[in-house]
């Protein structure tokens, strides 16, 4: 579905379906004119939300449904995925000390990826339920919010 | 959905090759332990991670790489990596895998005094 600036896909909760998604992302921030390294950005950023989202929010029923909403602005690409679960309960950053010591899961890098990607990120319920993961990638400016 | 990973082993002098073409998830990850655990039972101290440059690694991908790089800490090995795109050079070092294992531009300089 597509109104003048929104594209809206919805993938089936289960693994792999991440890269139509990202995919998808991509070609629109490369008709907006994102470069090339920022474009491999986004992927990543989306396929990881879209991840967290089948895995964490949905937890892989196939009964539920990945929402992704892109929203093309004139110097900004907005990015929103929404699952149907219940959220996240707490957001740890991830230290590789402590995974190669054995003291931490080697898993848990979506999020930090996520964030180091993207100029703009929130996790929040959605009103209609679920959650949403909000992201915003800038077309001019540069990773790094200190600037 | 995601592209069949293929890994192959090859060896050069004694460094260990791992040929991986393919998506590096947490699922198809384990072909790339497997592979791993079957060099390390033979007694290789030194192996080459060689990746597709086109190939997609999501954050289950690079945890199945950090699970080897802690093993290999254990096992007193080291691992270099190669094939990788400027972007996911770019990942590896965000996560800090960057500490325990080394990135080279080509197979040559990998292999190089290694």
């Amino acid at each position: 579905m597509m109104a003048d600036n929104k594209v809206e896909l919805h993938i089936p909760s289960v693994m792999g379906y991440e890269k139509i998604a990202m995919e998808c992302a991509a070609s629109m921030a490369k008709k907006m004119g994102f470069t090339e390294d920022r474009i491999e950005d986004l992927k990543t950023a989306v396929a990881e939300a879209c991840l967290n989202a089948i895995e964490h929010g949905n937890k892989m029923d196939n009964s539920t449904k990945v929402g992704i909403t892109l929203t093309v602005e004139e110097s900004k690409l907005q990015v929103s995925v929404k699952d149907q679960g219940k959220g996240i309960d707490q957001i740890l950053t991830p230290r590789i000390e402590n995974k190669i010591e054995g003291k931490d899961q080697s898993r848990g890098w979506g999020i930090f990826l996520i964030k180091s990607l993207v100029n703009e990120v929130s996790f929040e319920p959605s009103p209609g339920g679920g959650n949403v993961t909000k992201m915003i990638i800038y077309l001019e400016k540069q990773i790094g919010k200190d600037g | 959905m995601n592209k069949e990973i293929q890994v192959s082993l090859s060896q050069k002098d004694d460094v260990s090759i791992l040929n991986i073409k393919g998506d590096v998830t947490a699922t198809s990850g384990e072909a790339i332990e497997e592979a791993y655990q079957k060099v390390s039972n033979a007694g290789s101290k030194k192996i080459l991670f060689y990746f597709d440059q086109d190939g997609y690694i999501n954050s289950g991908g690079i945890a199945i790489l950090i699970g080897i790089a802690s093993e290999s800490r254990k096992n007193e090995q080291r691992i270099r990596i190669t094939g990788l795109s400027a972007h996911f050079q770019k990942i590896f070092n965000m996560v800090g895998l960057t500490k325990y294992t080394e990135i080279f531009l080509t197979e040559e300089l990998a292999l190089k005094d290694f």
